[in-house]
């Protein structure tokens, strides 16, 4: 037998092959190693750091806000959030479903958040809040299942029953992206203010959040507590709202669609800031459901709007005073100067109607005043030219925002023939001046803004800066009213409440004297032989009244707009009247004072829904109180100007027979 | 024991060792004390069996292969019908408290059984039906392991064929009908055979962006864990991703993480260097092999070590997808230990009679 030798370098050579590549390969992965450790050493270690310590936002606690007598007007309540830890999410579905089931929010919403927060950033986000006890329970009870979710106490605003303040404080929002990026010391989901009070001040009340920094494990279980950051709390913010004075308006304004603006004609500190109807601002103080977003936005009466600031009303003949100071300024008129009011005129070949048919005979500048005359303002507004009476409501502050702190303001409209060149593409007709000279036509102004220039007209001819927290109205600016036309204007004022044929003498024997000016602008033209309130109540005229008090020195004036109120004196003015009685009156502090003040038209055909129940059913059906069927004597005003739409600025010239 | 290899015992008590302590740490991450003392003791236990094997002669184990390897596709058969459902597999066998996975065993047995086929064939070259045969006879405990399923313990099957193949040589034109076969197997595995999070683990590897909080999660946990540990690591017991569990499957596919972490690129290295050591003698036994047998077994063996070693590691270090594949000798199991050390103990026994006369 031969024996032969296996050759075996053939396997010798292949295995010698593997093994270098198997070498080359150790040797790429040492090298692996040393970009990962060595290399990328300190991306990794952070990555390790943020999986074991989580950031836990200590919410600050928003300041309390007060008002001028310290009364809280905003404070906080306790509440419980829910915060997500987007990284830690590891099946959006099953969370979903569970927040879904738990009745966090409708199952598309729940879907939403979860969706937003993952988008955001790796930091938590607040997906709910105010959670409801046995919501707290379930998340805590599967708080193994969905390491994701976490309970947080914290705080939700809270106001005080009864005073409508929605539009004063404003809103909180979620932190919007572009907040973000400016404000890095704001989180994701963070409360902050979007309106108001809530909003102007945000540097304020908003405090700066905290920090917890604990270790946790794969499960997102707590191991330790490494550091703490407290949470410093907002500041405390003392306004110049007088909460009293504001619930009294709410009251007396139930039921109607308007604004109320009272103010220190001084300085300008306001006193009542208040738009009908409010939302709820509950609704704001965490995560708002599309659904109640959509209802408030689909309200035709649009609580959302602050009316104060924003909505724009012609001022009718609350206009008067402020051209008739301008025209004594000026010297269009004397004092003594007076007109014969035969109840018609014709100027620039059209006729134009005083509201009083029958005319009110000589009026010299005080009574022109008392008694509202249209003929006395249509013949100074022949006299001034539209440019002088637009000088005149601009050095009152017309025209531009009042700059109170709260933004969003509706400038407001005087126009003139350049205005009118701009925005119409045509010449300033003639005929619309003398329309504008009792305060319709294209002339629009906000509450505010009527306010402000009132103000100017009380407190010797200064222009205030309104303002909502003290100081922060700065010195009032003289705009240059010799005091002696100041006078006689106040004194026509004085006349409108206490003269015997004032427009509001029906509130003169109230226990607190004031002063004042009625205005009924008119929205729809005038029908022959219909009294206001037999109208439909979009076609009644804006109910407008400013007043003051006291009369010699006043403290406090208050501009009220009733929209589509029909009546100035039966409506507007028990509303401002109420609120000077409750601000001067025997009872100022506590007690009823309507009992004083003759009882204010409720409107009773306001279109559906401002609120179920009470205003809409039976339109049309129910007569008004017999107090105020009878609105003093001018029941029928307006008569003989031309139609003008409350929002519309274009206008067709005047051409009434 | 003088004419044993020395640099090979070397690397096996030094990769035991960084084992134990590795081990030592899992254990405190997962509250276990039990573990590594075990794992201690698996060790211990396998370097006497390794030391026992080394001095049997491993042609007398050649021969009696065919019995053995009987006897191993017997057992997985058999564990169809008596092995409990754990996991979702069938693959262990319950010995008293004890249990054993026979699939580690039958990978010994495998390559044993095909080295003494390739005896058979004394040329340069392999023929047709040598590679049938070979192919026969790692496939058949392969598709029991597929079955069990155990897909990853399958997985390991295929270097025995082709380190076998390669060391036995075959003409090119049978690589490409090979490497052709071996796409059609793995595009039909990927069509019918893989289960959706098999498919996903594939895919996150492609694109570990593809699901950040699923099956990348594991991958990204270990890479930060390796990454973080730096140069000199975090001290051992001191990790925080395997203390605080953020590293999945510590103490078995990870435990190269939890290494990396604590003692850092330091640790590493080391750890890497006593791999490559061992790796490299087992291919320089091999080389220095008397006969086909010793050589062809001493090839393979290397071989599946070596691919053990670079997926795990790969895998580790983000340069491979997650497979399930444990590390030799470091990872947590007495079956696989044992099985290691049966394959260094035969390694051994080549290397002890190279020069033996016939």
């Amino acid at each position: 037998m031969t024996f032969v030798r296996d050759d075996l370098r053939p396997v010798q050579r292949r295995a010698a092959a593997m093994l270098a590549v198997t070498v080359v390969a150790l040797a790429t992965f040492m090298v692996r190693l040393w970009v990962l450790q060595v290399v990328q050493g300190q991306r990794w270690r952070e990555a390790a750091e943020n999986n074991r310590l989580r950031r836990l936002p200590l919410e600050a606690p928003r300041g309390m806000v007060k008002d001028v007598r310290g009364e809280v007007i905003l404070d906080n309540r306790p509440a419980y959030q829910l915060l997500l830890f987007p990284e830690e999410m590891s099946d959006p579905t099953r969370t979903a479903a569970f927040l879904t089931h738990l009745e966090i929010a409708p199952a598309d919403e729940v879907r939403a958040r979860l969706e937003k927060a993952r988008r955001t950033s790796h930091l938590p986000s607040v997906i709910a809040d105010n959670l409801t006890w046995p919501q707290v329970a379930a998340i805590a009870a599967h708080a193994a299942e969905y390491h994701e979710l976490e309970i947080h106490p914290a705080t939700r605003r809270s106001l005080p029953p009864g005073a409508t303040v929605a539009h004063v404080v404003g809103q909180l929002g979620e932190v919007s992206p572009e907040q973000l990026v400016e404000r890095p010391d704001l989180r994701p989901g963070q409360l902050v203010g979007r309106s108001g009070l809530e909003r102007a001040y945000q540097d304020v009340l908003g405090g700066t959040p905290g920090n917890l920094v604990v270790v946790v494990d794969a499960l997102g279980k707590q191991v330790s507590a490494l550091s703490e950051e407290p949470p410093v709390a907002g500041r405390p913010l003392e306004v110049t709202i007088d909460l009293a004075l504001q619930r009294e308006a709410v009251a007396a304004m139930s039921g109607q669609v308007g604004a109320v603006v009272a103010l220190d004609p001084r300085d300008g500190a306001v006193r009542v800031l208040l738009s009908q109807p409010a939302f709820d601002p509950e609704l704001f103080a965490g995560h708002l459901e599309p659904a109640r977003w959509h209802e408030l936005i689909s309200d035709p009466l649009n609580p959302l709007h602050d009316r104060a600031l924003q909505a724009l009303y012609p001022p009718g003949s609350t206009i008067k005073p402020l051209f008739a100071t301008g025209a004594l300024k000026d010297g269009i008129r004397t004092p003594f100067d007076t007109v014969y009011c035969t109840g018609a005129v014709s100027i620039y070949g059209h006729p134009y109607r005083c509201w009083q048919a029958g005319g009110h005979g000589r009026m010299a500048i005080e009574q022109a005043i008392e008694q509202s005359c249209d003929t006395y303002f249509y013949y100074v507004a022949r006299d001034a030219g539209i440019d002088r009476l637009a000088s005149w409501a601009r050095m009152f502050g017309l025209g531009s925002p009042t700059r109170i702190e709260l933004g969003g303001e509706n400038p407001g409209l005087v126009p003139d023939d350049s205005w009118s060149r701009r925005a119409r593409g045509q010449p300033w007709y003639g005929g619309e001046t003398i329309s504008v000279g009792i305060g319709q036509g294209p002339i629009l102004v906000t509450p505010l803004q009527l306010a402000v220039a009132y103000a100017a007209l009380v407190n010797g001819g200064n222009l205030v800066h309104p303002h909502l927290v003290p100081g922060k109205g700065g010195a009032p600016q003289p705009i240059g009213l010799p005091l002696e036309a100041l006078a006689h204007v106040r004194s026509g004022m004085e006349r409108v409440v206490n003269g015997e044929r004032g427009t509001a003498r029906r509130l003169g024997n109230l226990p607190v004297r004031f002063a004042g000016k009625t205005g009924t602008s008119q929205v729809m033209r005038k029908k022959e032989g219909v009294k206001w309130y037999e109208l439909p109540w979009e076609q009644r005229h804006h109910a407008l009244f400013v007043g003051f008090a006291p009369v010699d020195e006043p403290h406090l004036l208050v501009c009220v707009v009733v929209e589509h109120g029909g009546d100035a004196a039966s409506v507007a003015a028990p509303i401002a009247a109420r609120i000077i009685q409750r601000a001067f009156g025997p009872n100022a502090g506590e007690g009823d004072v309507t009992a004083t003040v003759p009882p204010i038209w409720q409107n009773t055909s306001l279109p559906p829904p401002p609120s179920p129940g009470s205003e809409t059913g039976v339109a049309g059906e129910t007569v008004p109180p017999t107090a105020a069927l009878e609105p003093a004597h001018p029941a029928n005003r307006a008569e003989g100007r031309p139609p003008v739409h409350a929002a519309t600025t274009s206008q067709a010239p005047p051409t009434r027979r | 024991m003088r004419r044993l290899d020395p640099w090979l015992l070397i690397a096996v008590l030094a990769i035991a060792a960084c084992a134990f302590l590795a081990q030592s740490s899992t254990a405190k991450a997962l509250a276990a004390p039990g573990h590594a003392n075990r794992q201690l003791v698996w060790l211990a236990v396998g370097a006497v069996v390794l030391l026992l094997v080394a001095f049997a002669d491993y042609r007398v184990l050649a021969r009696l292969s065919p019995l053995l390897y009987v006897a191993s596709i017997t057992v997985l058969l058999t564990l169809f019908a008596i092995a409990p459902l754990r996991g979702g597999t069938r693959s262990w066998l319950a010995i008293g408290t004890y249990t054993v996975q026979p699939s580690e065993f039958a990978r010994v047995v495998t390559i044993l059984a095909v080295a003494t086929l390739a005896n058979e064939y004394r040329q340069s070259r392999l023929n047709f039906a040598a590679v049938w045969r070979m192919s026969a006879v790692v496939a058949a405990p392969a598709l029991l392991v597929l079955l069990q399923p155990d897909l990853g313990m399958a997985l390991t099957y295929i270097p025995i064929l082709l380190g076998a193949l390669w060391l036995c040589g075959l003409p090119w034109r049978a690589w490409v009908a090979v490497l052709l076969g071996g796409a059609v197997v793995v595009a039909a595995a990927w069509l019918y055979l893989l289960k959706p999070y098999q498919k996903e683990r594939v895919l996150t590897f492609a694109d570990p962006q593809r699901a950040p909080y699923s099956s990348g999660y594991q991958q990204r946990q270990s890479k930060i864990a390796v990454g973080s540990g730096g140069i000199t690591g975090k001290g051992l017991h001191s990790g925080t991703q395997s203390q605080l569990r953020f590293l999945p499957a510590q103490y078995t596919d990870f435990i190269f993480a939890v290494w990396a972490e604590e003692t850092g690129f330091v640790g590493a290295a080391l750890l890497l260097a006593a791999y490559a050591l061992l790796v490299i003698r087992v291919f320089m036994v091999a080389l220095s092999a008397r006969d086909r047998v010793g050589a062809v077994f001493a090839g393979c063996a290397g071989f599946v070590l070596s691919t053990s070693i670079l997926v795990n590691v790969g895998m580790v270090t983000g340069l491979a997808p997650t497979t399930g594949i444990t590390l030799p000798l470091l990872s947590y199991g007495g079956s696989s230990v044992l099985a290691t050390c049966i394959t260094l103990g035969i390694v051994q026994s080549v290397w002890r009679l190279r020069y033996a006369n016939v």
